[in-house]
């Protein structure tokens, strides 16, 4: 039976709306700070960051050649996802803290990430309390007068577990993104199996993603200054439905033009390779320790634990 | 919404790569190489429409478009689903790395499911056209929450209630979607039609009868 | 009715043509004819200017010299070889073709990288392509820009960049598709220079013909598909019939040629230029006033740096400026887009954030891209739509609709969808989806850009006789000085002049500064318009004629083919060169007319 401590009803509030404000707080106070060190434009939800900064940054990760970066940390963010203790998760991330500060990543960036983590998470730390089921050996809070309502420890630790899980995985973005350029990154894809086509469409839709936003951003202050103002209601649907529907048609007008021009200048089918590509042992050397603390992670997540 | 890393049991994760790599290579052969780069650029603006949020209430809910999308690209959509994921997993950390398959899943599925809907109910006037819209919009949103509901539902029972709640809170998503769809379709309709007469990218072999 | 000068070729042919062209017709997939029947030769070293009206297939023929397009007919052949297959795909990387909206073309993902696609494209090796890439971005000085991704670029940078590519390229050939549409007036003049120095083929497309005058040699005028010119630019521009048949007179604006400076004040006093001078004036209301008004980007950059400015009610005034100078920035904060620190009143009151979100009421604004502005799928939609935003009732909207669209001259366009509309009828829309919401204030950005001659003589036409406080932002000195009384020079955030307009255009430092003071303009405007010098003259033309009609010899009345000689005046374009010398004619001298009615004028002949 799972041990049931009883505590006055008083305490919910404390218990579960105090952590919901925190995480608000945090949530808005990280948005400020990634603000004030950014140079994201007047909407965020409109910002679409950069992925490489364009100071030459140099760090151990930007040596190391891009595909032993790719394996390594797509592994390592597996071993990651597939640790089911607590313990090791933090230890995970406190991995990830280390690359993160030899990486010489942009902070505000990194914080970006982890607000965007932030809603999901949320709602899991909310949730999952109050839905997973009572077992043997559960220690379950139950307010006074509240009974259906039991808030399990063991949602509690699986949510962090989860959380702690998903941050060391996004604190590891950063150092794989940011320390190449994004057509750098992609080669090393490609020529590890990844079909070129694969890279080169991501480096399209990225660039063009840029092109939409500033178009679609225009178009919306048009509409703003003939007085719309997104509401709950019928009309803002179809209005936004006009927007989308204006933002395809141009999308694939632009579509056309893009495919001519490239075309013109005498596209075949492929891209040019960006670099050359040349592992030293120094590369391996670096994977291999990696692996080696992905492994430890794994015997003390399974074998310790 | 998207599942964020480190959710998902491994296993499945894996098994969602698997399957999202074969459906994104049988979406590429359907659409023929010459078009890809044309797709590439469309899901940038997809990706841009993502972003639009709607207001609900007090707090808002931002678009997924998987029955748009379906709509407009056809077989073509799940190779732009994915790709866009994967831009929003660089980009923005929204879904992630390791979840990057299953999310594709989740939403490429139920968008070539209501892309072939679509064409097979949009009929000729405009009314059935914006009905057919509603109909994938809202059936892909639909669909998209049902595959969450069963990917989360994989972790075992303690992430049922997860599901239940993942599932119930898109409901009033899938009526945006259903609206804003068959409102946009509409738009179309009028303004270009030809898109909404034909796949976009045509395939490059004859489509086999 | 005019006629195609088909037989009178620019030259006879000297050597081998690049192209040529022999009946070469296209057609649309929706059957619509877009080219038909076009013969001529294209000769190395050619520069011709490709004029015609919006939808003349001036852009498919460039996609058909490109090979980008398959002929639907006729004969193209590129160096004496048909243009198919194999050798379309050579072609193209010998030829090089600049698109109007840069973001199209540059779709690598940093500006080196685009500018190497092509050479790598060619078979260079990576360090060649870039070699070649660096060299033609250090040509239009954006050595410094190499690595920056193309979104991080100004529109003129970004511009020259898409021209970087192709010049890394090394082509014979360039084929240019409004090469400097929306530029500033200092971008343009880079451009220009840019292709001024391109040794190889240009053709190019263009509504600006002082632009083509000063780069071009030769104009082909394309009507509906066909040639219907092909001689030199000089013969073009001076003969205004013709231009106006092809929608190209642009001679409304050559009164902009300013005066040579003795002559002072400009002969040309637009009577609304109401608004300017302030100073001698009882100060009345201004509808907008700012004072120390700044704003500060995100990012931390002051894009407006204590601004003071005030505009009363009815007054006409034109903000002019380099690109970035914050014109843009001042504008979204004039509507309420934005907000900076400062004191901003309108109408007296000050703008608070509760005021600022209802700003859209009395502000209109029509932004220089206007397709950003057209989102609903028919016009009448279009223009109610902000009428429904102010809460009017069906009735109103009605007749809001009804009013707007007449004030534009776009009566019976209701049902017409947005998108499919000319580019001079969408920004009369967006001007009419503004005008119905009868705004206090009126901001148009850049309305000219995109327009051809045609379009903008109307749309000058329809804000002469409009009676709102107008807000003018746009690097066209022409539209400048004939809307607007006080121009108010913007730079790095500041407002440096606020002066009337009148004195602005002959301010020749401030000109330069702003990089309006166009030389090459002005020198070519004058050109124009002494080729383009129309007076009445009288000729004497004798004009022999056979022909028989009855007349009276005393009592005899007869009828029999006679010969006669008659006088009669002529208007004539021709260019003096000088007081006192003999004039000279435009190059083609001969030219049809009729004399209706000259058969039943009275004249005298003799009868052997």
């Amino acid at each position: 039976m799972a041990d049931v401590i009883h505590i006055p009803l008083w305490y919910l509030p404390l218990l579960v709306l105090l952590p919901l404000v925190a995480l608000a707080a945090a949530a808005v106070w990280l948005r400020r700070l990634a603000h004030r060190q950014s140079i994201a434009g007047e909407e965020p939800d409109w910002s679409v960051p950069p992925l490489a900064s364009e100071k030459g940054d140099d760090s151990m990760l930007h040596r190391w050649d891009v595909r032993c970066k790719i394996v390594t940390i797509m592994i390592f963010s597996f071993v990651i996802a597939s640790l089911s203790h607590l313990a090791p998760a933090l230890a995970a991330v406190g991995i990830s803290l280390i690359v993160l500060a030899i990486s010489k990543a942009c902070l505000a960036r990194v914080l970006f990430r982890l607000l965007a983590l932030a809603g999901f998470l949320g709602i899991l730390a909310v949730v999952m309390p109050f839905t997973v089921p009572a077992h043997p050996g559960d220690t379950l809070v139950v307010f006074a007068g509240l009974d259906w309502l039991g808030l399990n420890m063991r949602g509690l630790l699986l949510a962090a577990t989860i959380a702690a899980r998903a941050v060391a995985i996004a604190l590891l973005m950063e150092p794989l993104l940011s320390t190449a350029p994004l057509p750098v990154t992609l080669h090393g894809l490609s020529r590890l199996g990844v079909p070129e086509m694969a890279s080169q469409m991501v480096l399209l839709s990225h660039r063009y993603v840029h092109v939409f936003r500033q178009e679609a951003r225009r178009m919306s202050s048009g509409m703003q200054v003939r007085g719309f103002r997104k509401q709950t209601d019928f009309e803002t649907l179809r209005i936004v439905a006009n927007f989308l529907g204006m933002l395809f048609v141009r999308s694939f007008e632009r579509t056309e033009r893009v495919f001519e021009a490239m075309r013109a200048r005498g596209y075949r089918g492929r891209f040019p390779e960006p670099v050359k590509l040349r592992i030293r042992p120094a590369d391996i050397l670096i994977a291999a320790l990696w692996m080696a603390a992905a492994a430890a992670l794994i015997t003390y997540d399974r074998v310790i634990l | 919404m998207h599942i964020s890393d480190g959710v998902l049991p491994v296993s499945v994760t894996i098994g969602g790569y698997a399957a999202g790599a074969a459906l994104a290579a049988w979406s590429a052969r359907r659409t023929g190489s010459d078009e890809l780069p044309k797709v590439a650029v469309v899901t940038a603006a997809f990706f841009v429409a993502s972003l639009i949020h709607i207001p609900l209430g007090p707090t808002s809910a931002h678009l997924l478009l998987p029955g748009l999308a379906g709509a407009l690209l056809g077989p073509a959509s799940f190779l732009a689903i994915a790709l866009g994921l994967l831009l929003q997993s660089l980009l923005f950390q929204f879904g992630g790395l390791t979840a990057l398959g299953a999310n594709a899943l989740m939403m490429g599925v139920p968008a070539i499911i209501c892309g072939w809907i679509f064409r097979k109910f949009k009929g000729r006037t405009r009314l059935r056209h914006m009905a057919a819209g509603a109909g994938a919009g809202a059936l892909g949103t639909a669909m998209a929450a049902i595959i969450l509901a069963v990917l989360l539902a994989t972790g075992g029972e303690d992430f049922f209630g997860v599901a239940e709640i993942a599932l119930l809170a898109h409901v009033p998503v899938i009526i945006i979607e259903g609206v804003v769809s068959a409102f946009t379709i509409g738009f179309l309709f009028r303004v270009k039609p030809e898109l909404l007469e034909h796949e976009f990218f045509k395939p490059t072999k004859a489509r086999h009868g | 009715m005019h006629e195609i000068d088909e037989a009178i070729q620019f030259r006879p042919a000297s050597g081998n043509p690049i192209f040529r062209m022999r009946g070469l017709s296209y057609s649309y997939p929706d059957g619509v004819e877009a080219i038909c029947g076009i013969s001529t030769d294209i000769f190395p070293g050619d520069r011709i200017a490709l004029v015609g009206q919006n939808g003349s297939g001036k852009t498919t023929l460039i996609k058909l010299l490109s090979g980008l397009l398959k002929t639907g007919g006729g004969e193209l052949s590129y160096k004496n070889e048909p243009l198919d297959g194999r050798l379309l795909e050579q072609k193209s990387l010998e030829t090089g073709v600049l698109f109007q909206d840069p973001d199209d073309q540059l779709f690598m993902h940093t500006v080196l990288e685009d500018a190497a696609f092509g050479p790598r494209q060619q078979g260079f090796s990576s360090v060649e392509a870039h070699t070649a890439a660096q060299r033609a971005l250090r040509q239009v000085s954006l050595d410094k820009m190499a690595y920056k991704a193309p979104h991080n670029l100004s529109y003129g940078q970004k511009k020259r960049a898409a021209l970087a590519g192709l010049l890394a390229m090394e082509p014979g050939v360039l084929l240019l598709d409004e090469p400097t549409a929306n530029l500033d007036p200092s971008q343009e003049q880079v451009f220009l220079d840019l292709l001024k120095n391109f040794p190889g083929t240009l053709v190019c497309i263009s509504h600006d013909l002082i632009f083509l005058y000063e780069l071009c040699d030769r104009a082909v005028v394309l009507d509906q598909g066909r040639i219907h010119h092909d001689y030199t630019m000089r013969e073009l521009v001076s003969q205004r019939h013709t231009l106006r048949e092809h929608g190209l007179d642009f001679s409304f604006r050559l009164v902009v040629a300013p005066q040579v400076p003795e002559h002072g004040k400009s002969p040309h006093e637009n009577p609304h230029s109401g608004g300017g001078r302030v100073s001698d004036r009882t100060p009345k209301q201004p509808v907008v006033a700012m004072q120390d008004y700044n704003h500060r980007y995100p990012d931390g950059t002051l894009a407006l740096k204590n601004i003071n400015l005030a505009i009363e009610k009815g007054g006409r005034v034109s903000i002019v400026g380099e690109n970035g100078a914050g014109k843009s920035t001042l504008l979204s904060c004039l509507v309420g887009l934005r907000q900076g620190k400062g004191d901003y009143f309108f109408s007296g009151n000050p703008v608070t954030r509760k005021v600022q979100k209802k700003l859209w009421r009395r502000v209109g604004i029509v932004f220089q891209d206007c397709a950003d502005q057209l989102f609903c799928p028919s016009v009448k939609e279009e223009v109610s739509f902000g009428l429904r935003r102010l809460g009017c009732s069906r009735a109103e909207t009605e007749a809001g609709v009804f009013r707007a669209l007449s004030m534009v001259g776009l009566e019976g366009f209701e049902e017409r969808v947005p998108l499919h509309l000319s580019g001079g009828e969408k920004r009369r829309l967006a001007l009419a989806c503004v005008l119905a919401m009868e705004p206090e204030l009126l901001i148009l950005d850049e309305p000219t850009a995109g327009l051809d001659p045609r379009g903008e003589e109307l749309l000058i036409q329809i804000l002469r006789d409009l009676s709102v406080t107008l807000l003018l932002v746009s690097h066209d000195v022409f539209f400048i000085r004939e809307l607007t009384g006080r121009t108010l020079v913007m730079h790095q955030g500041h407002i440096l002049e606020d002066l009337p307009t009148r004195d602005f255009l002959t301010d020749e430092r401030l000109g330069n500064l702003n990089g309006l003071a166009y030389t090459y303009r002005v020198q070519n405007t004058r050109d124009i318009q002494t080729l383009q010098h129309e007076h009445e003259h009288e000729h004497s033309h004798l004009h022999y004629h056979l022909h028989s009609h009855p007349h009276r010899h005393g009592e005899l009345v007869h009828e029999h083919p006679h010969e006669h000689a008659h006088q009669h005046l002529h208007r004539f374009v021709h260019r003096h060169p000088g007081q006192g010398e003999k004039h000279d004619h435009a190059p083609r001298r001969y030219h049809e007319h009729d004399h209706p009615g000259h058969d039943k004028e009275p004249h005298d002949h003799s009868h052997d």
